[in-house]
């Protein structure tokens, strides 16, 4: 095995973290963070079909960064 | 953060769990439960009384499969007396009634409770939905204003 390869390479999806406020009339809302890219989409209909209608949807400027993917790389050292 | 959205509830539920977000958002509010009717004979007229104000819930629908059923669940506080149930149309209506307050006083406690009733409403149904799809609550509070705030966190596959 070359040195330069990594004995094992775990990559996964970082931890998603939402705020949600409910407020006195029963109107919803969300904060996704943590998301880059499109991904949140999906995650903004699953609360659209869990809730209702939405009212106004605004993206932040993370929206528009590409995906990110964590990546750990384990080297063996002799 | 990489998203704002403002929803609007849809309430869609069956009577045992419209009674139930009743009775909650009822007790936040320091009612109590006056009487819950299941059944009423055909024919029966309803009491009408004078001065009774009545709203509906927007966005609602209470489901049922038990048809010509009149279900109506009352509470009362300080001689203000709320009744909800289920319309011929199939929406969560209320009709509000007391003595000495005047109609608007009246449609001001009807609105507080059926807002407190929706409010209930969502949070149920989005704890119970969370919970199932592997959300954590970390952070549950309730403001000054009464609105709940929740914290969630969720790692992706």
């Amino acid at each position: 095995m070359s040195g330069a390869e990594p004995l094992l390479t775990i990559k996964f999806m970082p931890q998603r973290e939402f705020e949600i406020t409910i407020g006195k009339t029963g109107e919803v809302e969300l904060h996704l963070k943590g998301f880059k890219g499109k991904g949140c989409l999906e995650t903004v209909k699953m609360f659209e079909q869990i809730v209702g209608e939405m009212k106004a949807q605004q993206a932040t400027s993370e929206f528009y960064e590409p995906e990110e993917l964590v990546q750990y790389r384990i080297d063996q050292r002799h | 953060m990489s998203a704002v959205c403002i929803l609007t509830p849809v309430v869609i539920m069956a009577w045992p769990a419209f009674s139930a977000a009743v009775v909650a958002a009822a007790g936040s509010l320091g009612y109590q439960l006056a009487a819950e009717v299941h059944n009423q004979s055909p024919g029966v007229t309803q009491r009408q009384e004078s001065g009774a104000v009545r709203l509906e819930i927007e966005r609602s629908e209470v489901v049922t499969n038990q048809l010509g059923r009149d279900q109506r669940i009352a509470v009362s506080r300080e001689g203000v007396t709320v009744t909800f149930s289920r319309d011929a149309r199939g929406k969560a209506s209320l009709c509000v009634t007391g003595n000495g307050q005047s109609a608007d006083d009246l449609r001001a406690l009807g609105e507080e409770l059926s807002q407190a009733v929706v409010q209930q409403y969502v949070y149920q149904k989005l704890m119970d939905e969370m919970r199932t799809r592997g959300f954590n609550v970390v952070e549950e509070e309730v403001n000054e204003d009464r609105s709940i705030r929740l914290k969630v966190r969720h790692w992706e596959n």
